[in-house]
């Protein structure tokens, strides 16, 4: 009886029924993502004074982030330092993964060369990012090392607390997202490919740009998606390689919140939002994933 | 084997991986305007072979000659061979048309581009692609992605082509259909064809002559006919899949064998003593029926209807399946009771003898 039932209409409700798979993670997306989103929007209209924020809509806050310099600076260096972490680590990434994917050819070496690239996540973020101090500073190992060598007769001082040290903190953080990415796809570029090339009297030069990176690009773009996430979204690093000199939007975000400036705070996280969903939008642009992958 | 007609020509090459040895002094040499398929079961150094010969891999000892040059040290791009892969390798990124195009577009000498265009619409046009240039090479069939294979090698005009078990993709149709048009693509072109497969009948249809392999070595360079009617090497005739084999003795112009000793006039020298029987040189007669001539008691276990031939399979008392095929032209089929004994007969002269001696 019930076995007739379950097996007469399974055929049918197949595709139907197959939506509730997606359903916890639909409702857990509606509940702590799509709603609080929702939620920031609303709250950066309403109105802020020094002690109390009350749900009555106004422009104020987005007023006061477009009419202030220390804002829209604070944008463009998001912007400015995104893209510039974005080139370091498709400059320093793409080889390693190079070399990872496609030149080494033995499966197990090539896993084993990744994970050591993922060692560093072993210790925490904060650690990481503070380690950088005693290396960059004044007196930190670099500084030691280029004068004992003696290269250098003064300390280098734009190595710690400038924008470099931040770009220097952030490249080697978040450089292996965009290793991983581009040496999975190196690697499923079939061999015989690149020999059906060779053979074809292409020098390695051509073959590279004709087959391997057009191949490789969906990782490039997934590598850079990830980057760009996260490099948008940082606070921390600015914060402990800057001096407080680099403010990101993060940082703003962080020093808001500090002082119950929830108005600000949510105008701009919808900012952010915003930049973050363009960036995704024009690397998706690039390449289709979906037929990709 | 200075053939001054040889289009290439292998002199004593040998290629081994560590201890294991693929290819053991193999020389070959093959004239131009010529189809030659290389038969050869896994592992007999078919594939290895073709990946010295288009340069792939170096020999470990041997010259390499093609065109009167000894090509040994010269890389494979610059060596004007063109190779087919047996998956098709085809770039998965770009459009039939650049496919096709790649190495006119980006090969050592530059092409201009009415010249690439014209060549790679001719060559679409002879692997019968036409009007789907633009065609991204996921969203064609299997068969018309090894004719884009076939055409992003013929279009650089190579002298020789070698091809790595290129219908192995496909399914069994195709590839009767692909195996006419690879002949007569190349009758068309007049170049060499060098294909290997690990499949006989394959091998036997589309050769103008047959290199069969045998662990390294060449055991048979000869036209099909020859291979099939008279085999090189109790190997050979293996491969071939239609010879029922029986291991015995050699003494005093007998062949001793699960038969009984019979008498035999010719002897194939090889290094083991087999008498090979052609599965449809076998007839099969009732118990005490048989004819004069030698014959072996065997049941019957089971028949397969092929269309145009029926194949038998017999058990003999030590165990060995021996498989007769029943051409229906010659007759209906005949039905034989399961489990039955019958004697198997043929002709002396039928039958192959290798031994030493």
């Amino acid at each position: 009886m019930s076995n007739t039932a379950a097996a007469a209409p399974s055929t049918n409700t197949g595709k139907s029924s197959s939506w509730w798979l997606i359903a916890p993670g639909a409702i857990w997306m509606a509940l702590f993502l799509v709603a609080p989103i929702l939620l920031i929007v609303y709250v950066s209209f309403w109105t802020q004074t020094t002690f109390k924020i009350e749900p009555t809509l106004t422009f104020k806050s987005w007023q006061t982030f477009f009419g202030s310099d220390t804002y829209i600076n604070s944008l463009w260096t998001t912007l400015r330092i995104w893209l510039i972490v974005l080139v370091t680590t498709f400059v320093i990434g793409y080889p390693t993964a190079l070399f990872v994917g496609l030149f080494v050819k033995n499966k197990t070496l090539s896993t084993v060369l990744l994970v050591i690239c993922v060692i560093p996540f072993w210790t925490s973020f904060l650690i990481r990012v503070l380690a950088w101090r005693p290396m960059l500073g004044k007196e930190g190992a670099i500084n030691i090392i280029l004068m004992k060598l003696g290269i250098i007769q003064q300390p280098i001082e734009a190595l710690l607390f400038t924008e470099l040290s931040v770009v220097i903190g952030m490249t080697q953080i978040y450089v292996v997202f965009m290793v991983g990415p581009i040496a999975f796809m190196l690697g499923r570029i079939d061999p015989n490919i690149i020999e059906a090339a060779r053979d074809l009297g292409a020098d390695f030069w051509r073959i590279f740009r004709k087959i391997i990176f057009p191949l490789s690009l969906p990782g490039v773009v997934v590598g850079g998606i990830f980057v760009s996430v996260m490099v948008l979204g940082e606070f921390a690093t600015a914060a402990a390689l800057s001096g407080r000199k680099v403010n990101l939007l993060g940082n703003i975000i962080v020093t808001q919140v500090g002082s119950l400036k929830w108005a600000m705070a949510s105008v701009v996280g919808v900012i952010l939002t915003v930049v973050m969903g363009l960036v995704i939008a024009g690397f998706l642009r690039i390449v289709d994933l979906k037929r990709e992958l | 084997m200075a053939d001054e007609n040889a289009v290439f020509r292998l002199d004593g090459v040998t290629r081994s991986y560590g201890n294991v040895t693929a290819l053991r002094n193999v020389s070959l040499a093959v004239a131009g305007n010529e189809y030659v398929s290389l038969l050869g079961p896994s592992g007999s150094g078919k594939s290895t072979l073709l990946r010295v010969i288009a340069g792939f891999e170096p020999p470990n000892q041997g010259r390499v000659y093609f065109q009167g040059r000894d090509i040994t040290n010269i890389p494979s791009f610059e060596r004007g061979i063109g190779f087919v892969f047996q998956n098709f390798a085809l770039f998965p990124h770009l459009s039939v048309f650049d496919n096709v195009a790649f190495g006119l577009a980006n090969g050592a000498q530059p092409v201009a581009k009415a010249e690439i265009d014209e060549r790679v619409r001719h060559v679409i046009d002879l692997v019968g692609l036409s009007g789907l240039e633009d065609r991204g090479v996921n969203q064609i069939s299997g068969g018309q992605k090894q004719r884009v294979a076939l055409a992003r090698t013929l279009v650089m005009a190579p002298k020789l082509v070698l091809l790595d078990e290129p219908l192995g993709a496909l399914d069994a149709n195709l590839r009767h259909r692909m195996r006419v048009e690879l002949r007569a693509i190349r009758e068309k072109l007049g170049v060499t064809f060098l294909h290997v497969t690990g499949s006989e009948t394959e091998a036997l249809a589309m050769g103008d002559r047959v290199v069969v392999l045998d662990r390294g070595s060449i055991a048979q360079f000869a036209p099909p006919a020859d291979v099939y009617d008279h085999p090189a090497t109790p190997n050979v005739a293996h491969f071939l899949n239609r010879y029922n084999m029986f291991d015995g003795s050699l003494k005093d112009g007998q062949f001793a064998g699960p038969f009984g000793s019979i008498p035999i006039t010719r002897v194939t020298p090889a290094d083991r003593t087999t008498y090979a029987i052609r599965y449809d040189r076998i007839r099969v007669m009732p118990k005490g029926q048989g004819a004069a001539g030698p014959a072996i008691d065997a049941k019957f276990v089971a028949s397969e209807y092929l269309g145009s031939s029926v194949m038998y399979f017999f058990e003999t008392a030590d165990r060995k399946v021996v498989e007769v095929e029943h051409h229906l032209s010659l007759g209906a089929p005949e039905t034989y009771a399961p489990m039955q004994h019958y004697d198997l007969c043929w002709k002396a002269e039928d039958a192959l003898v290798f031994g030493q001696g």
